[in-house]
Protein backbone atom coordinates (compact mmCIF):
# COMPACT_ATOMS: atom_id res chain seq x y z
CA UNK A 1 0.00 0.00 0.00
CA UNK A 2 1.42 3.37 -1.02
CA UNK A 3 2.32 5.75 1.77
CA UNK A 4 0.46 8.85 0.56
CA UNK A 5 2.16 10.95 3.22
CA UNK A 6 5.53 10.01 1.73
CA UNK A 7 4.25 11.04 -1.70
CA UNK A 8 2.96 14.31 -0.29
CA UNK A 9 6.26 14.95 1.49
CA UNK A 10 8.28 14.24 -1.67
CA UNK A 11 6.14 16.71 -3.64
CA UNK A 12 6.46 19.39 -0.97
CA UNK A 13 10.24 19.00 -1.06
CA UNK A 14 10.27 19.05 -4.86
CA UNK A 15 11.90 15.61 -5.02
CA UNK A 16 11.01 14.37 -8.48
CA UNK A 17 12.99 11.15 -8.25
CA UNK A 18 11.23 10.18 -5.01
CA UNK A 19 7.85 10.96 -6.55
CA UNK A 20 8.72 8.85 -9.57
CA UNK A 21 9.76 5.92 -7.39
CA UNK A 22 6.62 6.06 -5.24
CA UNK A 23 4.20 6.50 -8.14
CA UNK A 24 5.90 3.83 -10.27
CA UNK A 25 5.67 1.35 -7.41
CA UNK A 26 1.99 2.21 -6.95
CA UNK A 27 1.32 1.66 -10.64
CA UNK A 28 3.18 -1.65 -10.50
CA UNK A 29 1.00 -2.69 -7.54
CA UNK A 30 -2.12 -1.61 -9.46
CA UNK A 31 -3.18 0.73 -6.72
CA UNK A 32 -6.09 3.14 -6.95
CA UNK A 33 -5.08 6.19 -9.00
CA UNK A 34 -7.67 8.34 -7.22
CA UNK A 35 -6.07 7.56 -3.86
CA UNK A 36 -2.66 8.79 -5.08
CA UNK A 37 -4.16 11.99 -6.40
CA UNK A 38 -6.67 12.70 -3.64
CA UNK A 39 -4.57 11.66 -0.65
CA UNK A 40 -1.05 12.47 -1.86
CA UNK A 41 -0.88 14.99 -4.65
CA UNK A 42 -3.76 17.39 -4.08
CA UNK A 43 -3.09 17.67 -0.32
CA UNK A 44 0.55 18.49 -1.11
CA UNK A 45 -0.39 21.32 -3.44
CA UNK A 46 -3.05 22.47 -1.02
CA UNK A 47 -0.49 22.64 1.81
CA UNK A 48 2.10 24.54 -0.23
CA UNK A 49 -0.69 26.84 -1.40
CA UNK A 50 -1.71 27.60 2.18
CA UNK A 51 1.90 28.33 3.10
CA UNK A 52 2.16 30.58 0.06
CA UNK A 53 -0.95 32.48 1.13
CA UNK A 54 0.48 32.95 4.62
CA UNK A 55 3.88 34.12 3.36
CA UNK A 56 5.58 30.99 4.71
CA UNK A 57 6.53 29.72 1.25
CA UNK A 58 7.37 31.62 -1.90
CA UNK A 59 7.42 31.18 -5.65
CA UNK A 60 10.38 28.74 -5.84
CA UNK A 61 8.84 26.34 -3.31
CA UNK A 62 5.54 26.48 -5.19
CA UNK A 63 7.19 25.85 -8.55
CA UNK A 64 9.32 22.90 -7.49
CA UNK A 65 6.36 21.27 -5.73
CA UNK A 66 4.25 21.70 -8.86
CA UNK A 67 7.05 20.28 -10.99
CA UNK A 68 7.33 17.24 -8.74
CA UNK A 69 3.57 16.70 -8.82
CA UNK A 70 3.61 16.98 -12.59
CA UNK A 71 6.21 14.20 -12.70
CA UNK A 72 3.80 11.95 -10.84
CA UNK A 73 0.77 12.99 -12.87
CA UNK A 74 2.68 12.35 -16.08
CA UNK A 75 3.18 8.73 -15.03
CA UNK A 76 -0.46 8.41 -14.03
CA UNK A 77 -1.92 10.00 -17.15
CA UNK A 78 -2.90 6.79 -19.01
CA UNK A 79 -4.46 5.40 -15.85
CA UNK A 80 -6.35 8.62 -15.16
CA UNK A 81 -7.84 8.49 -18.65
CA UNK A 82 -8.78 4.83 -18.23
CA UNK A 83 -10.32 5.41 -14.80
CA UNK A 84 -12.81 7.94 -16.16
CA UNK A 85 -11.86 10.36 -13.41
CA UNK A 86 -13.60 13.71 -13.90
CA UNK A 87 -11.96 17.09 -13.30
CA UNK A 88 -13.62 19.48 -10.87
CA UNK A 89 -14.32 22.02 -13.57
CA UNK A 90 -12.82 23.93 -16.49
CA UNK A 91 -11.13 27.32 -16.16
CA UNK A 92 -9.76 29.55 -18.92
CA UNK A 93 -6.95 31.82 -17.78
CA UNK A 94 -5.04 34.57 -19.52
CA UNK A 95 -3.24 37.87 -19.10
CA UNK A 96 -5.38 40.59 -20.64
CA UNK A 97 -4.85 42.42 -23.91
CA UNK A 98 -1.80 44.69 -24.04
CA UNK A 99 -0.08 42.96 -21.12
CA UNK A 100 2.63 40.29 -21.36
CA UNK A 101 3.24 39.70 -17.65
CA UNK A 102 2.69 36.07 -16.79
CA UNK A 103 4.22 35.11 -13.44
CA UNK A 104 1.00 35.51 -11.47
CA UNK A 105 -1.09 33.96 -14.20
CA UNK A 106 1.21 30.94 -14.37
CA UNK A 107 1.07 30.43 -10.60
CA UNK A 108 -2.73 30.49 -10.58
CA UNK A 109 -2.72 28.03 -13.48
CA UNK A 110 -0.36 25.71 -11.58
CA UNK A 111 -2.45 25.81 -8.42
CA UNK A 112 -5.71 25.18 -10.28
CA UNK A 113 -4.17 22.16 -12.01
CA UNK A 114 -2.87 21.01 -8.65
CA UNK A 115 -6.41 21.26 -7.29
CA UNK A 116 -7.69 19.00 -10.09
CA UNK A 117 -9.14 21.60 -12.44
CA UNK A 118 -8.93 21.41 -16.20
CA UNK A 119 -7.11 24.62 -17.14
CA UNK A 120 -7.04 26.23 -20.56
CA UNK A 121 -4.01 28.53 -20.35
CA UNK A 122 -4.53 31.17 -23.03
CA UNK A 123 -1.16 32.81 -22.41
CA UNK A 124 -0.73 36.58 -22.53
CA UNK A 125 -2.18 39.54 -24.44
CA UNK A 126 -5.61 37.88 -24.57
CA UNK A 127 -8.48 39.58 -26.34
CA UNK A 128 -12.17 38.65 -26.05
CA UNK A 129 -11.94 36.27 -29.01
CA UNK A 130 -9.41 34.12 -27.14
CA UNK A 131 -11.61 33.98 -24.04
CA UNK A 132 -14.66 33.22 -26.20
CA UNK A 133 -12.83 30.33 -27.87
CA UNK A 134 -12.08 28.85 -24.45
CA UNK A 135 -15.68 29.29 -23.35
CA UNK A 136 -16.72 27.44 -26.52
CA UNK A 137 -14.52 24.58 -25.28
CA UNK A 138 -16.48 24.45 -22.05
CA UNK A 139 -14.69 26.87 -19.75
CA UNK A 140 -17.04 27.75 -16.89
CA UNK A 141 -14.76 30.42 -15.47
CA UNK A 142 -12.67 33.06 -17.19
CA UNK A 143 -9.71 34.18 -15.06
CA UNK A 144 -8.07 37.47 -16.08
CA UNK A 145 -4.67 38.69 -14.92
CA UNK A 146 -3.17 42.18 -15.29
CA UNK A 147 -0.08 43.84 -13.89
CA UNK A 148 -0.45 47.25 -15.46
CA UNK A 149 -2.77 50.04 -14.41
CA UNK A 150 -3.16 50.77 -18.11
CA UNK A 151 -4.38 47.27 -19.01
CA UNK A 152 -6.70 46.79 -16.01
CA UNK A 153 -9.65 48.47 -17.78
CA UNK A 154 -9.79 45.54 -20.22
CA UNK A 155 -10.99 43.42 -17.31
CA UNK A 156 -14.16 45.50 -17.27
CA UNK A 157 -14.70 44.67 -20.94
CA UNK A 158 -14.40 40.99 -20.11
CA UNK A 159 -16.77 41.30 -17.14
CA UNK A 160 -19.29 43.22 -19.26
CA UNK A 161 -18.96 40.71 -22.10
CA UNK A 162 -19.95 37.72 -19.95
CA UNK A 163 -22.49 39.45 -17.72
CA UNK A 164 -25.84 37.66 -17.91
CA UNK A 165 -24.25 34.40 -19.10
CA UNK A 166 -23.31 31.30 -17.12
CA UNK A 167 -19.62 32.18 -17.39
CA UNK A 168 -18.04 33.64 -14.25
CA UNK A 169 -15.24 36.20 -14.54
CA UNK A 170 -12.55 36.38 -11.87
CA UNK A 171 -9.65 38.82 -11.75
CA UNK A 172 -6.25 39.26 -10.12
CA UNK A 173 -2.88 40.97 -10.48
CA UNK A 174 -0.69 43.42 -8.59
CA UNK A 175 -2.79 46.58 -9.06
CA UNK A 176 -6.14 44.75 -8.80
CA UNK A 177 -8.22 44.91 -5.62
CA UNK A 178 -11.57 43.69 -4.32
CA UNK A 179 -12.75 47.28 -4.63
CA UNK A 180 -11.85 47.30 -8.32
CA UNK A 181 -13.58 43.94 -8.76
CA UNK A 182 -16.77 45.35 -7.24
CA UNK A 183 -16.46 48.48 -9.34
CA UNK A 184 -16.33 46.61 -12.66
CA UNK A 185 -18.83 43.95 -11.63
CA UNK A 186 -16.56 40.91 -11.93
CA UNK A 187 -17.63 37.76 -10.11
CA UNK A 188 -14.58 37.50 -7.91
CA UNK A 189 -11.08 38.64 -7.02
CA UNK A 190 -8.22 36.77 -5.43
CA UNK A 191 -5.03 38.17 -4.02
CA UNK A 192 -2.86 35.11 -4.63
CA UNK A 193 -2.77 31.77 -6.42
CA UNK A 194 -4.06 29.74 -3.49
CA UNK A 195 -6.99 32.06 -2.87
CA UNK A 196 -7.83 31.76 -6.56
CA UNK A 197 -8.42 28.04 -6.09
CA UNK A 198 -10.75 28.72 -3.15
CA UNK A 199 -12.57 31.33 -5.20
CA UNK A 200 -13.08 28.94 -8.10
CA UNK A 201 -14.21 26.23 -5.64
CA UNK A 202 -16.81 28.59 -4.22
CA UNK A 203 -18.04 29.81 -7.59
CA UNK A 204 -18.45 26.26 -8.84
CA UNK A 205 -19.71 25.18 -5.39
CA UNK A 206 -17.27 22.30 -5.13
CA UNK B 1 25.30 67.86 -18.35
CA UNK B 2 23.87 66.69 -21.66
CA UNK B 3 24.21 69.60 -24.17
CA UNK B 4 20.69 68.93 -25.54
CA UNK B 5 19.32 70.12 -22.21
CA UNK B 6 20.42 73.66 -23.05
CA UNK B 7 17.49 73.90 -25.46
CA UNK B 8 14.91 72.81 -22.87
CA UNK B 9 12.76 75.67 -21.59
CA UNK B 10 11.39 74.75 -18.15
CA UNK B 11 7.68 75.33 -17.57
CA UNK B 12 8.09 75.31 -13.81
CA UNK B 13 10.43 77.30 -11.59
CA UNK B 14 12.88 75.41 -9.39
CA UNK B 15 11.61 75.18 -5.82
CA UNK B 16 13.10 77.87 -3.63
CA UNK B 17 15.61 76.63 -1.09
CA UNK B 18 18.32 77.56 1.36
CA UNK B 19 20.59 74.59 0.81
CA UNK B 20 22.30 73.08 -2.18
CA UNK B 21 20.64 70.00 -3.63
CA UNK B 22 23.53 67.90 -2.31
CA UNK B 23 23.26 69.22 1.26
CA UNK B 24 19.51 68.85 1.23
CA UNK B 25 19.61 65.30 -0.10
CA UNK B 26 22.19 64.12 2.41
CA UNK B 27 20.51 65.79 5.38
CA UNK B 28 17.03 64.62 4.42
CA UNK B 29 18.15 61.03 3.92
CA UNK B 30 20.11 61.04 7.17
CA UNK B 31 17.24 62.15 9.41
CA UNK B 32 18.70 65.65 9.86
CA UNK B 33 16.93 68.98 9.44
CA UNK B 34 16.54 70.28 5.88
CA UNK B 35 15.15 73.40 4.24
CA UNK B 36 12.53 71.64 2.10
CA UNK B 37 12.06 68.24 0.54
CA UNK B 38 14.33 67.13 -2.28
CA UNK B 39 12.30 67.54 -5.49
CA UNK B 40 12.62 64.62 -7.87
CA UNK B 41 10.59 62.07 -9.81
CA UNK B 42 11.35 58.64 -11.27
CA UNK B 43 10.37 59.33 -14.87
CA UNK B 44 7.60 58.39 -17.27
CA UNK B 45 6.40 55.68 -19.60
CA UNK B 46 7.38 56.16 -23.23
CA UNK B 47 3.73 56.88 -24.07
CA UNK B 48 3.72 59.97 -21.82
CA UNK B 49 6.19 61.67 -24.15
CA UNK B 50 3.77 61.37 -27.07
CA UNK B 51 0.43 61.58 -25.25
CA UNK B 52 1.07 64.46 -22.86
CA UNK B 53 0.68 67.73 -24.74
CA UNK B 54 3.25 69.58 -22.60
CA UNK B 55 5.94 67.05 -23.51
CA UNK B 56 4.89 66.65 -27.14
CA UNK B 57 4.69 70.37 -27.93
CA UNK B 58 7.94 71.22 -26.17
CA UNK B 59 9.97 68.43 -27.72
CA UNK B 60 10.54 66.60 -24.42
CA UNK B 61 11.49 63.02 -25.26
CA UNK B 62 13.67 61.74 -22.43
CA UNK B 63 13.62 61.56 -18.66
CA UNK B 64 16.65 63.83 -18.49
CA UNK B 65 14.85 66.45 -20.57
CA UNK B 66 11.68 66.05 -18.50
CA UNK B 67 13.63 66.55 -15.27
CA UNK B 68 14.99 69.83 -16.65
CA UNK B 69 11.59 70.83 -18.11
CA UNK B 70 9.87 70.38 -14.74
CA UNK B 71 12.79 71.97 -12.85
CA UNK B 72 13.54 69.08 -10.50
CA UNK B 73 16.58 69.00 -8.23
CA UNK B 74 19.56 67.47 -9.96
CA UNK B 75 20.78 64.01 -8.96
CA UNK B 76 23.31 61.92 -10.87
CA UNK B 77 24.90 58.47 -10.77
CA UNK B 78 28.12 56.98 -12.16
CA UNK B 79 27.18 53.76 -13.89
CA UNK B 80 29.51 50.79 -14.18
CA UNK B 81 29.86 48.01 -16.72
CA UNK B 82 29.12 45.36 -14.11
CA UNK B 83 27.01 42.82 -15.96
CA UNK B 84 27.14 40.92 -19.24
CA UNK B 85 29.58 42.30 -21.82
CA UNK B 86 29.27 41.98 -24.70
CA UNK B 87 25.52 41.48 -24.50
CA UNK B 88 23.85 38.91 -26.72
CA UNK B 89 22.86 40.43 -30.08
CA UNK B 90 19.17 41.31 -30.28
CA UNK B 91 17.32 39.34 -32.94
CA UNK B 92 13.66 39.88 -33.73
CA UNK B 93 11.47 37.35 -35.51
CA UNK B 94 7.78 36.87 -36.24
CA UNK B 95 5.92 33.57 -36.15
CA UNK B 96 2.22 32.74 -36.21
CA UNK B 97 1.24 36.35 -35.61
CA UNK B 98 3.53 36.72 -32.58
CA UNK B 99 6.73 38.76 -32.29
CA UNK B 100 9.79 37.33 -30.59
CA UNK B 101 13.23 38.61 -29.76
CA UNK B 102 16.39 37.44 -28.09
CA UNK B 103 17.32 40.01 -25.48
CA UNK B 104 20.76 41.10 -24.30
CA UNK B 105 20.83 38.32 -21.72
CA UNK B 106 20.20 35.70 -24.39
CA UNK B 107 16.60 35.08 -23.33
CA UNK B 108 14.00 34.36 -25.99
CA UNK B 109 11.08 36.71 -25.31
CA UNK B 110 7.66 37.44 -26.75
CA UNK B 111 7.09 41.14 -27.36
CA UNK B 112 4.15 43.22 -28.54
CA UNK B 113 4.31 44.06 -32.24
CA UNK B 114 3.04 47.59 -31.67
CA UNK B 115 5.45 48.27 -28.80
CA UNK B 116 3.68 49.28 -25.60
CA UNK B 117 5.20 49.54 -22.17
CA UNK B 118 4.59 46.03 -20.91
CA UNK B 119 7.70 44.02 -20.20
CA UNK B 120 8.37 41.14 -22.59
CA UNK B 121 7.17 37.63 -21.83
CA UNK B 122 10.32 35.67 -21.03
CA UNK B 123 10.17 32.27 -22.68
CA UNK B 124 13.48 30.46 -22.94
CA UNK B 125 16.83 31.29 -21.33
CA UNK B 126 20.07 30.45 -23.05
CA UNK B 127 21.64 29.55 -19.70
CA UNK B 128 20.00 26.45 -18.26
CA UNK B 129 22.86 24.21 -17.15
CA UNK B 130 26.31 24.67 -15.56
CA UNK B 131 27.84 24.00 -18.99
CA UNK B 132 25.83 26.88 -20.51
CA UNK B 133 26.91 29.16 -17.69
CA UNK B 134 30.58 28.15 -17.99
CA UNK B 135 30.55 29.07 -21.67
CA UNK B 136 28.67 32.36 -21.22
CA UNK B 137 30.85 33.33 -18.26
CA UNK B 138 34.03 32.83 -20.27
CA UNK B 139 32.67 34.76 -23.24
CA UNK B 140 30.71 37.57 -21.61
CA UNK B 141 31.63 37.99 -17.96
CA UNK B 142 35.39 38.51 -18.16
CA UNK B 143 36.81 40.56 -15.30
CA UNK B 144 39.72 41.62 -17.51
CA UNK B 145 37.47 43.00 -20.25
CA UNK B 146 38.91 46.49 -21.00
CA UNK B 147 35.35 47.78 -21.47
CA UNK B 148 34.85 47.37 -17.73
CA UNK B 149 37.45 50.03 -16.92
CA UNK B 150 35.81 53.44 -16.32
CA UNK B 151 37.31 56.61 -17.80
CA UNK B 152 38.08 58.39 -14.55
CA UNK B 153 39.30 61.61 -16.19
CA UNK B 154 36.11 61.97 -18.24
CA UNK B 155 33.99 61.24 -15.19
CA UNK B 156 35.90 63.82 -13.15
CA UNK B 157 35.19 66.41 -15.81
CA UNK B 158 31.52 65.44 -15.88
CA UNK B 159 31.13 65.32 -12.11
CA UNK B 160 33.59 67.79 -10.54
CA UNK B 161 34.43 67.71 -6.84
CA UNK B 162 32.72 71.05 -6.23
CA UNK B 163 29.35 69.86 -7.56
CA UNK B 164 26.28 71.00 -5.62
CA UNK B 165 24.10 67.97 -6.43
CA UNK B 166 24.17 64.39 -5.10
CA UNK B 167 26.23 61.86 -7.03
CA UNK B 168 25.77 58.12 -6.67
CA UNK B 169 27.77 55.06 -7.57
CA UNK B 170 26.47 51.93 -9.25
CA UNK B 171 26.47 48.94 -6.90
CA UNK B 172 25.00 46.60 -9.48
CA UNK B 173 22.76 43.64 -8.88
CA UNK B 174 23.54 40.41 -7.04
CA UNK B 175 20.46 38.39 -7.99
CA UNK B 176 18.01 40.44 -10.07
CA UNK B 177 20.16 40.25 -13.18
CA UNK B 178 20.70 36.53 -12.59
CA UNK B 179 16.91 36.21 -12.53
CA UNK B 180 16.78 38.19 -15.78
CA UNK B 181 19.20 35.73 -17.36
CA UNK B 182 17.59 32.52 -16.06
CA UNK B 183 13.93 33.69 -16.04
CA UNK B 184 11.77 33.44 -12.91
CA UNK B 185 10.98 29.76 -13.40
CA UNK B 186 14.54 28.99 -14.50
CA UNK B 187 15.99 30.57 -11.36
CA UNK B 188 13.52 28.71 -9.12
CA UNK B 189 14.50 25.37 -10.62
CA UNK B 190 18.22 26.19 -10.82
CA UNK B 191 18.35 26.99 -7.08
CA UNK B 192 17.37 23.35 -6.49
CA UNK B 193 18.97 21.63 -9.47
CA UNK B 194 22.24 23.58 -9.77
CA UNK B 195 22.84 25.53 -6.55
CA UNK B 196 26.58 25.82 -7.18
CA UNK B 197 25.94 27.38 -10.59
CA UNK B 198 23.58 29.98 -9.18
CA UNK B 199 26.01 30.81 -6.39
CA UNK B 200 28.78 31.25 -8.95
CA UNK B 201 26.54 33.60 -10.92
CA UNK B 202 25.95 35.68 -7.78
CA UNK B 203 29.66 35.62 -6.97
CA UNK B 204 30.44 36.80 -10.50
CA UNK B 205 28.04 39.72 -10.08
CA UNK B 206 29.74 40.57 -6.81
CA UNK B 207 33.34 40.56 -8.07
CA UNK B 208 32.41 42.68 -11.08
CA UNK B 209 30.86 45.28 -8.75
CA UNK B 210 33.84 45.07 -6.38
CA UNK B 211 36.24 45.63 -9.29
CA UNK B 212 34.24 48.66 -10.40
CA UNK B 213 34.07 50.13 -6.91
CA UNK B 214 37.82 49.67 -6.49
CA UNK B 215 38.31 51.67 -9.68
CA UNK B 216 36.02 54.61 -8.86
CA UNK B 217 35.71 54.98 -5.09
CA UNK B 218 39.21 56.49 -4.64
CA UNK B 219 38.40 59.35 -7.02
CA UNK B 220 34.99 60.59 -5.88
CA UNK B 221 33.11 61.34 -2.69
CA UNK B 222 29.87 59.64 -3.59
CA UNK B 223 26.65 60.49 -1.78
CA UNK B 224 24.85 57.21 -2.29
CA UNK B 225 25.11 53.78 -3.90
CA UNK B 226 22.47 52.39 -6.22
CA UNK B 227 21.47 48.77 -6.77
CA UNK B 228 18.73 47.08 -8.75
CA UNK B 229 17.19 43.72 -7.92
CA UNK B 230 13.45 43.45 -8.74
CA UNK B 231 13.47 40.07 -7.02
CA UNK B 232 9.97 40.27 -5.51
CA UNK B 233 6.48 40.28 -6.93
CA UNK B 234 3.12 40.95 -5.29
CA UNK B 235 3.25 37.79 -3.18
CA UNK B 236 6.83 38.13 -2.02
CA UNK B 237 10.31 37.04 -3.09
CA UNK B 238 11.14 35.14 -6.26
CA UNK B 239 13.97 33.37 -4.39
CA UNK B 240 13.89 31.31 -1.23
CA UNK B 241 14.69 33.10 2.00
CA UNK B 242 17.50 30.62 2.74
CA UNK B 243 19.10 31.32 -0.60
CA UNK B 244 18.84 35.06 -0.12
CA UNK B 245 20.18 34.89 3.43
CA UNK B 246 23.05 32.49 2.76
CA UNK B 247 24.13 33.37 -0.77
CA UNK B 248 23.11 36.95 -1.52
CA UNK B 249 23.47 38.73 1.84
CA UNK B 250 27.19 37.86 2.31
CA UNK B 251 27.90 39.47 -1.08
CA UNK B 252 25.99 42.59 -0.06
CA UNK B 253 28.12 42.69 3.07
CA UNK B 254 31.30 42.63 0.97
CA UNK B 255 30.01 45.59 -1.06
CA UNK B 256 28.95 47.36 2.13
CA UNK B 257 32.49 47.11 3.56
CA UNK B 258 33.86 48.90 0.50
CA UNK B 259 31.17 51.56 0.70
CA UNK B 260 31.88 52.08 4.40
CA UNK B 261 35.58 52.51 3.69
CA UNK B 262 34.64 55.20 1.17
CA UNK B 263 32.19 56.83 3.61
CA UNK B 264 29.14 56.13 1.45
CA UNK B 265 26.31 55.67 3.93
CA UNK B 266 23.19 55.55 1.81
CA UNK B 267 22.64 52.47 -0.37
CA UNK B 268 19.34 52.06 -2.14
CA UNK B 269 17.87 49.10 -3.95
CA UNK B 270 15.24 49.20 -6.66
CA UNK B 271 13.04 46.21 -5.87
CA UNK B 272 9.34 46.25 -6.75
CA UNK B 273 6.68 43.99 -5.23
CA UNK B 274 6.25 42.84 -1.65
CA UNK B 275 9.75 43.35 -0.26
CA UNK B 276 8.77 42.80 3.38
CA UNK B 277 10.10 39.23 3.68
CA UNK B 278 13.49 40.34 2.29
CA UNK B 279 13.73 43.66 4.09
CA UNK B 280 15.52 42.38 7.22
CA UNK B 281 18.09 40.75 4.96
CA UNK B 282 18.59 43.85 2.82
CA UNK B 283 19.29 45.75 6.03
CA UNK B 284 21.60 43.02 7.31
CA UNK B 285 23.51 43.21 4.03
CA UNK B 286 23.92 46.98 4.36
CA UNK B 287 21.23 48.18 1.97
CA UNK B 288 19.31 50.83 3.88
CA UNK B 289 16.95 52.46 1.38
CA UNK B 290 14.13 51.34 -0.92
CA UNK B 291 13.88 53.19 -4.24
CA UNK B 292 11.45 53.91 -5.90
CA UNK B 293 9.46 52.12 -3.26
CA UNK B 294 6.34 50.67 -4.91
CA UNK B 295 3.20 50.67 -2.77
CA UNK B 296 0.91 48.28 -4.65
CA UNK B 297 1.71 44.75 -3.59
CA UNK B 298 3.35 46.03 -0.40
CA UNK B 299 2.20 48.71 2.02
CA UNK B 300 2.14 52.43 2.73
CA UNK B 301 5.71 53.72 3.23
CA UNK B 302 4.82 55.00 6.69
CA UNK B 303 4.24 51.44 7.91
CA UNK B 304 7.76 50.35 6.97
CA UNK B 305 9.42 53.54 8.23
CA UNK B 306 7.72 53.01 11.59
CA UNK B 307 8.77 49.37 11.66
CA UNK B 308 12.44 50.17 11.04
CA UNK B 309 12.89 53.63 12.64
CA UNK B 310 16.19 55.35 11.99
CA UNK B 311 17.39 52.37 9.99
CA UNK B 312 15.34 52.24 6.81
CA UNK B 313 15.03 55.07 4.32
CA UNK B 314 12.51 55.21 1.48
CA UNK B 315 12.40 57.19 -1.74
CA UNK B 316 9.24 57.16 -3.87
CA UNK B 317 6.15 55.64 -2.30
CA UNK B 318 3.49 57.90 -3.84
CA UNK B 319 1.04 55.24 -5.02
CA UNK B 320 0.50 55.57 -8.77
CA UNK B 321 -3.05 54.25 -8.35
CA UNK B 322 -3.86 57.37 -6.33
CA UNK B 323 -1.98 59.55 -8.81
CA UNK B 324 -4.45 58.34 -11.45
CA UNK B 325 -7.39 58.67 -9.07
CA UNK B 326 -8.15 62.37 -9.49
CA UNK B 327 -7.26 65.50 -7.53
CA UNK B 328 -8.94 64.62 -4.28
CA UNK B 329 -7.14 61.28 -4.18
CA UNK B 330 -3.84 63.01 -5.00
CA UNK B 331 -4.16 65.56 -2.21
CA UNK B 332 -5.29 62.98 0.31
CA UNK B 333 -2.42 60.63 -0.48
CA UNK B 334 0.12 63.48 -0.43
CA UNK B 335 -1.13 64.48 3.02
CA UNK B 336 -0.70 60.89 4.20
CA UNK B 337 3.02 61.24 3.44
CA UNK B 338 3.55 64.27 5.70
CA UNK B 339 4.60 62.17 8.74
CA UNK B 340 7.14 60.31 6.58
CA UNK B 341 8.78 63.52 5.34
CA UNK B 342 8.72 65.02 8.83
CA UNK B 343 10.36 61.91 10.27
CA UNK B 344 13.22 62.14 7.75
CA UNK B 345 14.86 59.49 5.63
CA UNK B 346 12.08 59.83 3.10
CA UNK B 347 11.68 61.66 -0.24
CA UNK B 348 8.21 61.55 -1.83
CA UNK B 349 7.70 60.87 -5.52
CA UNK B 350 5.66 58.56 -7.75
CA UNK B 351 6.41 54.96 -6.86
CA UNK B 352 7.53 54.08 -10.37
CA UNK B 353 7.50 55.68 -13.78
CA UNK B 354 4.35 57.77 -14.08
CA UNK B 355 1.94 55.89 -16.38
CA UNK B 356 0.05 57.54 -19.25
CA UNK B 357 -3.36 56.98 -17.62
CA UNK B 358 -2.53 59.93 -15.35
CA UNK B 359 -3.93 63.09 -17.02
CA UNK B 360 -1.14 65.63 -17.45
CA UNK B 361 -3.16 68.36 -15.73
CA UNK B 362 -3.52 66.09 -12.71
CA UNK B 363 0.20 65.40 -12.82
CA UNK B 364 0.92 69.13 -12.73
CA UNK B 365 -1.57 69.42 -9.86
CA UNK B 366 0.34 66.63 -8.09
CA UNK B 367 3.63 68.50 -8.51
CA UNK B 368 1.99 71.69 -7.29
CA UNK B 369 0.51 70.01 -4.21
CA UNK B 370 3.86 68.42 -3.48
CA UNK B 371 5.51 71.83 -3.51
CA UNK B 372 2.70 73.35 -1.44
CA UNK B 373 3.13 70.72 1.26
CA UNK B 374 6.83 69.89 1.11
CA UNK B 375 8.35 73.03 -0.46
CA UNK B 376 10.13 75.83 1.42
CA UNK B 377 7.96 77.43 4.08
CA UNK B 378 8.61 81.16 4.14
Amino acid sequence: MTDCNALKSAILRGKRAEVKTIVSAAIEAKEDVNMLIDQGMIPAMSEIGEKFSKGEAFVPELLIAARAMQTGLGLLEPLIAASGRQKKGKVAIGTVSGDLHDIGKNLVSIMLKGADYDVIDLGVNCDLAKFDAAVAQGAQIVACSSLLTTTMPFMKEVADHYRGTDVKVIIGGAPVTQEYCDQIGADGYSSDANSAVKLVDSLLAC
Amino acid sequence: MNPSLATVKPILRPWAGKMTARERFLRQMNFQSFDRSFNMEFGYWDENYTEWKMFRENGIRTEEEANCFLAFDRIECVRGNVWIHPAFPRNETKKDGHCYCTDGNGVLCEILENGGSTIPRFLEPSVKTPEDWKRVKEERFRRDDPARIPDIEALKREFPDDRDYPLGVDAGSMIGKVRDMLTVEGLAYAMYDYPDMVEDMVETCCVLVEDFLDRVLPYFQFDYASSWEDICFKNGPLVTLDFFKNIVVPRYQRIRRKLNDAKVGLWWVDCDGDVRPLLPYFLKGGINCLFPYEVMGCTHPRTLLEEYPGELRIMGGFDKIHLAGGREAIRKYMESLIPCVERGGYIPFCDHRCPPNVPEDDYLYYLNIKQEIFGLKE
